[in-house]
């Protein structure tokens, strides 16, 4: 509808790099990232499924190579992640539901955020304190 | 030149410009509107109105009251036949609004809310939170959108009309992004430019609002109306002078000067109430507001504050809640700029240029004498400020009489044909060698810059809101030694595209020229009425020898010629203008 | 008379006629506790440089001329103090992914062609005559889409959204925010055919959830939310298509 043909030799710019150029894409790669630590993590629990079903010896030797010292320091890094990524689902979920009203009053975002992260805290200790009983 | 050939081209893509584009488009779809505009329509200067848009809705508002609350706010100065138009016509505009879906603010039962608003005696302002023109505009373009038949030139600087065979026959204007020229042939122009506030040092103005449409019109011998009377809007902040809407006022705000004192009850707009009251106090009318300051200045009674005397815009007491709701860009503003939380401290705020009364002499169906020409919104004059405009009176009328232009100026265009395309042609290219020249002049000796400081600064002398003979005299003869100057403006930037160097020095010269139209109509006007206001044996409104509007005729390289024409008196014979406890509204 | 204080100005500088690639040049001016970027820029054209060229008007962050990046930040440079920037030197450019035009001036028109496509009026879900008066809309209606509505088209959004940086086609931040306004507008009757737009590939699909959008917004539009809402809305809208019978007008 409008009729400008426009500039004579507009300069596009390079997008090479462009998650390093401000901490916000930063944040928001490692957050992407710790995808890959759920696949990683998927993995060794599907692993150890399939040792379980393979038989004793093999469901036990796979728990011993779960406590090398590797594999602890792997299980942190992914613990970390796995951490992250929990924080920051909740931080990006007000964005993909829609308004919510209580009381004719808006629920805002951060509500909704620390209501996800309590929500997280509250099941993981509740699973904690079940593993614990139940191995007791 | 390329030459772009429509029915009718309008200059000028806000809410006058849309508004009328779309009435050609609902109504004559088989015209062809060319809607131009030197910035994309959604940054024209219509975004920036804040308080409202005034139309009789309640029960109990009248027409009639509507009617006299306006002329007696222009000081009688007004075309009361057209005003009569314009307050009847009002109502059934703002509901077109909203019907393409402008988001007006509501009362809890899902009508549209009205406000109070200063020197009107029943809250009739229409408002969209504190951002009414924002959503206006943004309504008005987005609604443009569907129609197939206007015909955007987003980014096109308008450089001249072209008049041939005594007919406006469409544009010459340049492509802003490469600096190519172009013709848009047209058989009916409307011109919807805007005011010309940056001829004033301090102004609530964007960039763009340069007098560029009236420069045009009047260069072709079409006379500006009242130009004198420009309106300084009473709470404006230091500095930047950007806007305090009014609405601050009709929400309950109250002004102070230094010492915590509501001065406007010593200048006849008492009694100071606490609640606001219509037509009294802080919402008495905006030339008495900046007239109260300009004295409480004399009378040292104002705070003096780095960007010069300041009066306080108290708004704690609406409480924060309400601040939120009602006023939220006004927060914002204030937080922003000035590091201000208006909910616990009051705003400074003086006077600062808002408004161009006068303009382009439309009839009351916008036609101006040239015929093919038409002129809509604040570059017009088509009557209904006189002196004096009311607030939120200027919004209505871009809706009003935007549809009107579109209208008329699509009835004239179905009657004529498009004019000879090589003689249009040829007056474009004489057109475009004096916009050349200027461009590739290779040693002016004047910065663009410096003309325009000293112009403002000259305007603010002696156009001010009190003027005298002898500060009106310095300032015309400033301005003639400025347009001598202006000849040997040089640019730094003699290329082509994106060229804003370019497009500020013209600017620069329709500025000059509307500035002299409107000191030289002060100089003669002698006689104080509405925002042009004498000290110097002309305190008085003078009805006798000067109840008629000035017309300003351009001459080249002389002063303009001032001369008169009369005033429509219908039922309002002028009286005396009630505010304060005068006005009845308890 | 104490020295007035002063900082450096780096702009990154292009003109379509004579550079083949942008360059920074650095400028000097003075300034103080009031001064936007924008007044900054000013001074430098009036005084120094009138070749340097940039869009702005109001001055008052209303009319989403004066977008650019100031210190790799998408902002408005009226309302942006140098103040704020200390000691400097601050770093201007154009809009992030965009094309330059010249200087700090962007090609504005995909933007604008975008936001033509998402038919951005109100398409009204029941006739009413003018004579019937305004539409029925409770101030808790209006809310449902007022923030939405209150987008400047400063397109500093697009400059944030990495995902419009890398797919010029994406609709992109703001105008989908415009098109979620008019959806949740009660007076509206047009979200089956604004389906379409929601649905390509260059719809919301194209989102990442980055969020950048909303962080630089300077009206709070939240453009994230309108996007990644209709998310939902879209993939109930592709699985449900089957049992519903074609839409019409009135839901």
């Amino acid at each position: 509808m409008s009729e400008s043909l426009r500039a004579p030799h507009p300069y596009v710019r390079s997008m090479r790099g462009w998650w390093r150029r401000d901490p916000f894409f930063v944040r928001y790669m490692l957050r992407e990232a710790t995808a890959v630590g759920v696949l990683v993590y998927a993995v060794i629990l599907t692993t150890g499924v399939v040792r379980l079903a393979q038989g004793e010896d093999t469901w036990n030797g796979w728990r011993a190579a779960l406590r090398t010292p590797w594999s602890v320091l792997l299980h942190l890094v992914l613990l970390v992640a796995m951490v992250f990524h929990a924080l920051t689902w909740f931080e990006i979920m007000p964005k993909t539901l829609p308004a919510i009203f209580i009381g004719g009053r808006r629920v805002s975002a951060a509500t909704i955020t620390r209501g996800g992260w309590t929500a997280a805290v509250v099941a993981c200790v509740a699973l904690v304190a079940l593993a614990w009983w139940w191995g007791s | 030149m390329d030459t772009f050939t429509v029915d009718i081209a309008i200059v000028g893509a806000g809410g006058a410009g849309l508004r009328a584009a779309i009435a050609i488009a609902e109504s004559y779809p088989a015209l062809s509107v060319g809607l131009i505009s030197k910035v994309y329509p959604m940054r024209s200067h219509t975004v920036a109105a804040e308080g409202g848009a005034a139309a009789v809705t309640l029960e109990h508002d009248t027409l009639e009251d509507h009617f006299h609350d306006t002329v007696s706010g222009g000081d009688w100065l007004c075309e009361q036949d057209v005003v009569e138009y314009f307050v009847g016509h009002a109502h059934e505009e703002l509901v077109q609004l909203e019907h393409w879906g402008c988001p007006w603010s509501r009362r809890p039962d899902g009508r549209v809310a009205v406000r109070a608003f200063g020197g009107m005696k029943t809250e009739r302002t229409w408002f969209a939170a504190d951002l009414t023109g924002f959503h206006l505009l943004h309504t008005l373009f987005q609604t443009s959108i569907r129609y197939p038949s206007i015909r955007r030139f987003d980014e096109h600087f308008c450089l001249d009309l072209i008049v041939e065979g005594g007919r406006t026959q469409g544009v010459l204007v340049i492509e802003i992004a490469s600096g190519d020229l172009r013709i848009i042939q047209a058989k009916a122009v409307i011109i919807a430019t805007g005011g010309a506030g940056r001829a004033f040092r301090e102004n609530t103005n964007g960039g763009i609002v340069t007098g560029d449409g009236m420069a045009l019109a009047y260069r072709h011998g079409v006379p500006l109306r009242d130009m004198e009377f420009v309106q300084y809007h009473p709470t404006c902040m230091p500095g930047t002078g950007l806007l305090f809407t009014e609405a601050c006022r009709g929400e309950g705000g109250f002004l102070l000067n230094r010492a915590g004192y509501r001065y406007l009850q010593d200048y006849g707009l008492g009694p100071a109430g606490p609640a606001p009251r219509n037509k009294t106090m802080e919402l008495g009318p905006r030339d008495r507001l900046s007239q109260a300051y300009w004295h409480e200045r004399q009378r040292g009674r104002t705070i003096s504050g780095p960007h010069g005397e300041v009066v306080q815009l108290d708004l704690r007491h609406l409480g924060p809640a309400k601040l939120r709701e009602r006023l939220p860009q006004i927060c914002e503003l204030a937080q922003r700029y000035l590091g201000i939380d208006p909910s616990r401290e009051p705003i400074p705020v003086l006077p600062a240029v808002h408004y161009t009364m006068g303009g382009i002499l439309a009839d009351g169906r916008t036609a101006a004498p040239l015929p093919g020409l038409y002129s809509a919104g604040e570059c017009s004059s088509i009557g209904i400020h006189g002196a004096n405009r009311l607030g939120s009176n200027s919004l209505t009328e871009l809706l009003v009489f935007g549809k009107v232009a579109g209208l008329e100026a699509a009835r004239y265009a179905n009657g004529v044909s498009h004019g000879d395309a090589a003689r249009v042609g040829a007056l474009a290219e004489a057109s475009a060698a004096h916009a050349l020249e200027l461009l590739m002049r290779p040693r002016g000796t004047e910065r663009i810059a410096t003309l325009r400081a000293e112009m403002a600064k000259s305007m603010e002398h002696g156009c001010g809101i009190y003027r005298t003979a002898a500060t009106l005299q310095s300032t015309c003869e400033r301005l003639a030694e400025l347009k001598q100057r202006y000849r040997r403006v040089g640019l730094d930037d003699h290329s082509r595209a994106w060229n804003t160097e370019w497009l500020l020095a013209i600017e620069l010269g329709h500025l000059l020229d509307v500035a002299q139209a409107m000191a030289h109509s002060a100089l003669e006007r002698r006689e104080s009425r509405g925002s042009h206001q004498r000290l110097d044996g002309f305190e008085r409104r003078d009805d006798g020898a000067f109840l008629k509007h000035s017309l300003a005729h351009y001459r080249a390289d002389e002063a303009p010629r001032i001369d008169y024409g009369p005033v429509k008196i219908t039922r309002s014979h002028p009286g005396t203008r009630a505010y304060g406890a005068a006005a009845g509204t308890a | 008379m104490t020295e007035p204080r002063t900082v450096e100005i780096r702009v990154l500088r292009y003109h379509p006629q004579h550079d083949a690639q942008p360059a920074w040049q650095s400028y000097t001016i003075p300034f103080d506790d009031d001064t936007s970027v924008l007044q900054g820029l000013l001074y430098i054209k009036d005084e120094l440089d009138g070749t340097l060229s940039f869009r702005w008007s109001c001055r008052m962050a209303i009319c989403g001329s004066c977008g650019m990046m100031i210190n790799g930040k998408p902002q408005l440079s009226c309302h942006t103090f140098l103040r704020d920037l200390l000691p400097g030197p601050v770093r201007i450019e154009a809009l992030a992914h965009f094309p330059v035009e010249r200087d700090l001036i962007v090609s504005a028109g995909g933007f604008v062609s975008k936001l033509e496509s998402i038919k951005p009026y109100l398409i009204p879900r029941e006739p009413r005559a003018l004579a019937a008066g305004e539409y029925l809309q409770t101030p808790e209606e209006l809310e449902r889409y007022e923030q939405f509505s209150a987008c400047i088209n400063c397109m500093l959004c697009y400059a944030a959204c990495p995902e419009y940086g890398l797919n010029a086609d994406f609709t992109g931040p703001g105008v989908l925010a415009l098109l979620q306004r008019y959806n949740a507008d009660s007076r509206d009757g047009g979200r089956a055919e604004r389906m379409p737009v929601l649905n390509a590939e260059e719809g919301v699909w194209t989102c990442m959830a980055v969020g950048y959008c909303s962080e630089v917004c300077p009206k709070r539009v939240d453009p994230a939310h309108a996007v990644n809402q209709n998310k939902a809305t879209s993939a109930a809208d592709y699985f449900l298509r089957f049992l519903r019978p074609k839409r019409d007008r009135h839901e």
